[in-house]
């Protein structure tokens, strides 16, 4: 009998689909892939991307190298953040340069300075005076350790937007509002019970204790930092402490004036169209989206500084913040450096960002530019680019922490457990709830404490 | 006819091959790894310090750790408590003799399953809303008494997130008891008719023992889908736990800690709890399974 051979008992079948295996992996590859010239940028912000098209279109124009070129690509918000991670933490490919958020950034400002994967830009934007261009609170949320990571996109100042319509047709003067009790005070007489089934069909302000957003934006107005110089965490203060306590008595009790109206909602949105909330806080950006989605509002809408915590405090604070990265894989800095400068520099793109966007440039010598002060017709005719640069030099700096987001939420569970307790006591009375507050923030700061001092990898190595 | 030709010693490894590539490097190598992870302390991959077995000590005195743990049983508990017992009477109603339509609502009551966990989470999240949501909004019209701002998504989580899973698995647990239902014995329910026996005692000593087996193993199913509940919660309540962490899940808590904060030693290490006591629910069902044939 003769011994078999080594493949005999492959059937036709089996060579088939043998076939095909070694096939499809020739041709996967085989494949070419396909190769851009040029620099890669990635953004998350569909507008921004839309205004930079015209702009980098412009710019590559001007470029006689391809090599030169700008590729733009646009990423959803969290791809773009996971495809960072695993960029910085396992080598994947990344763009040259990256326009990122915040909290983005913060995450990536968790590893030690050496190992965070955007280039340090702090000498050279000293080097080229930049620190004094630039707004100088628009840097913090970029900088860890002393060092600066990206250059700011925008300040994202805060103003309080108000349904003019119905506030002006009361009779109601709010150039007399300084503080919050004020607002309180005088548009208090607002809120009403429309269609009489006992319950308030009107609000004065868009705020609810889940709107981590919002509660951190107050928290920053009254100066809250979260975190030292020396990156250990704040949150025990009395200043806070006072600001939960306060923020209590607004959504809850006899004297609430508040109701939960979430941006990016429909149900949000029909709220604020039908007037049950008369008044939000609202950044530069986001006076740009309503704009976009929320049409029925305009001419109906102006725009003021928001009321203090304490009389001659500060009218403002900031919400959200975008900056440009150039990644330590980006092959030539120069030429990333100067795409930055192109984008966020020129008063030509800072021009069709307003526009597009309502979002005004840090960049401090460009505010004088006429298309800031054109009067608005949306806002009633106020100048909208005015009033934000107005407010622009005083927004609350930041101090940037992988732990950030933690921090935020906590804030919240604090807010939300005072008003449980609140609720549980009927006791509404801010000065009343403070020790209450005091106790919940020091046992979220002990407990914090032990969560970030656990990984002695993250946040604070040199 | 011609024999086939002797196949060689190595053939069945030939064969086998691919799968045991495939098994090697997707699942023995990561189980591998998470195991020597959950013995580092983390910061990406690339930053990594031994800390032998601190990971699970912290776990164990982590009252976030416990928060979700809490939060996974109440959520396993409400869905195996109501969803299963509805899944069962659904397919109780559509194996009545004579139903016209039986396909129909068949196809009605599965349908929730077709779509992705994803959009039910949004589909909720609209649901539940404040004011503008159809239950609020709904339940306002009907009775004036209701609070339309009744908070769903802050203050009552863990049953909404009951409400969206009943809505989307009752259906289909529905497919396996109505298959079980189907092969009940017809003689033994007939003769028990005959002697009088009334529609729940037949239910439930004849029809509930001879389903007894496929329930089982629904429940077993539900209870590991639910530890490893995750989408829903993160979708509806908008990429976080919620307020208070209402809706931190196991799952939620390892994602977390893995991918938001880096630390995947310690997010290896929840994983590798979360696996034994999976392997611990499974263990005990399976035991009383046996019990109850024995």
């Amino acid at each position: 009998m003769s011994s078999p051979r080594p493949l005999d008992f492959l059937t036709t079948g089996a060579w088939i689909v043998l076939a095909l295996a070694v096939l499809s992996s020739a041709a996967y590859l085989a494949w070419p892939v396909p190769s851009r010239p040029g620099r890669q940028f990635w953004l998350f912000s569909p507008p921004n991307e839309q205004h930079y098209r015209a702009a980098l279109g412009r710019w590559n124009a001007a470029q006689p190298n391809p090599a030169d070129h700008a590729n733009l690509t646009l990423i959803h918000f969290q791809a773009l953040e996971r495809r960072l991670v695993a960029a910085f933490t396992v080598d994947a490919p990344v763009a040259d340069l990256v326009e990122t958020e915040s909290l983005m950034m913060a995450r990536a400002f968790g590893a030690p300075l050496a190992d965070i994967g955007f280039v340090d830009l702090t000498d050279r934007l000293r080097a080229e005076g930049l620190f004094d261009r630039i707004n100088a609170p628009s840097f913090s949320v970029w900088t860890t350790r002393g060092r600066t990571f990206a250059l700011p996109h925008d300040v994202h100042p805060c103003l309080l937007a108000y349904r003019a319509d119905l506030v002006e047709a009361a009779g109601i003067d709010v150039s007399t509002i300084e503080t919050w009790d004020d607002f309180r005070r005088v548009l208090g007489p607002l809120i009403r019970d429309l269609d009489g089934d006992g319950r308030p069909d009107r609000y004065l302000l868009n705020f609810w204790e889940t709107n981590r957003d919002l509660v951190t934006v107050l928290l920053r107005q009254a100066g809250a930092q979260f975190f030292d110089a020396d990156q250990r965490l704040e949150l025990d203060t009395a200043r806070n402490a006072h600001v939960l306590a306060s923020l209590v008595s607004w959504i809850a009790g006899p004297g609430r004036f508040c109701v939960d109206a979430p941006e990016f909602t429909a149900g949000g949105d029909a709220m604020r169209l039908d007037g049950t909330v008369l008044c939000s806080i609202l950044p530069d950006w986001q006076a740009g989206t309503w704009k976009n989605y929320l049409p029925g509002l305009g001419g109906k809408v102006k725009l003021m500084r928001l009321p203090a915590w304490e009389p001659g405090g500060r009218r403002t604070s900031v919400w959200g913040g975008t900056s440009l990265g150039i990644t330590k894989a980006a092959p030539d800095f120069e030429r990333s450096w100067a795409l930055a400068k192109y984008l966020y520099l020129s008063p030509q793109v800072a021009e069709s960002l307003f526009r597009a966007t309502s979002i005004i440039s840090p960049v401090k010598e460009l505010w004088t530019l006429p298309f800031y002060h054109e009067p608005d017709p949306y806002f009633s005719g106020q100048k909208v680019g005015a009033l934000y640069i107005a407010e622009a030099p005083h927004v609350p700096e930041r101090r940037s922490s992988p732990h950030a987001a933690f921090v935020m939420d906590r804030m919240v569970t604090v807010l939300s457990a005072l008003k449980a307790r609140a609720v549980a006591q009927g006791q509404f009375d801010a000065p009343a709830l403070l020790p209450e507050a005091r106790r919940l923030l020091a046992l979220a700061q002990r407990d914090l404490s032990v969560r970030i001092d656990r990984n002695v990898l993250a946040g604070s190595a040199p | 006819m011609k024999p086939a030709p002797p196949h060689p010693r190595w053939a069945p490894w030939f064969f086998v091959a691919p799968f045991l590539v495939l098994f090697g490097v997707f699942t023995l190598w990561p189980l591998a790894q998470s195991l020597v992870l959950a013995l580092q302390q983390t910061f990406g991959p690339k930053l990594t310090v031994f800390v032998g077995l601190g990971n699970f000590e912290f776990l164990l005195r982590d009252p976030l750790f416990w928060h979700a743990v809490r939060n996974t049983a109440l959520y396993t508990l409400g869905a195996v408590a109501i969803q299963l017992p509805g899944a069962l009477g659904l397919a109780l109603l559509l194996n009545r003799p004579g139903l016209r339509g039986r396909a129909c609502f068949r196809l009605i009551f599965f349908a929730p399953s077709l779509v992705g966990l994803v959009f039910v989470g949004v589909m909720f999240t609209l649901l539940f809303q404040k004011h503008t949501g159809l239950i609020n909004a709904g339940l306002h019209t009907l009775w004036r008494g209701w609070d339309p701002e009744f908070a769903w998504l802050d203050q009552h989580v863990m049953p909404s997130l009951i409400v969206a899973s009943v809505w989307l698995y009752a259906g289909f647990n529905m497919i396996y008891f109505l298959a079980a239902l189907q092969n009940v014995n017809r003689e033994l329910l007939d003769a028990a008719s005959i002697d009088g026996a009334g529609p729940w005692a037949r239910f439930r000593h004849i029809v509930l023992p001879e389903i007894r087996p496929v329930a089982g193993f629904v429940v077993l199913l539900s209870v590991i889908g639910s530890f490893q509940l995750f989408e829903l919660p993160w979708v509806l309540l908008n990429n976080s736990a919620g307020p208070d962490d209402r809706g931190l899940t196991i799952v939620m808590y390892l994602y977390q800690t893995g991918f938001l904060t880096g630390d995947l030693g310690y997010a290896s290490a929840i994983g590798w709890v979360l696996g034994l006591l999976l392997a611990g629910v499974a263990l005990v069902q399976t035991r009383l399974a046996r019990a109850e044939e024995n």
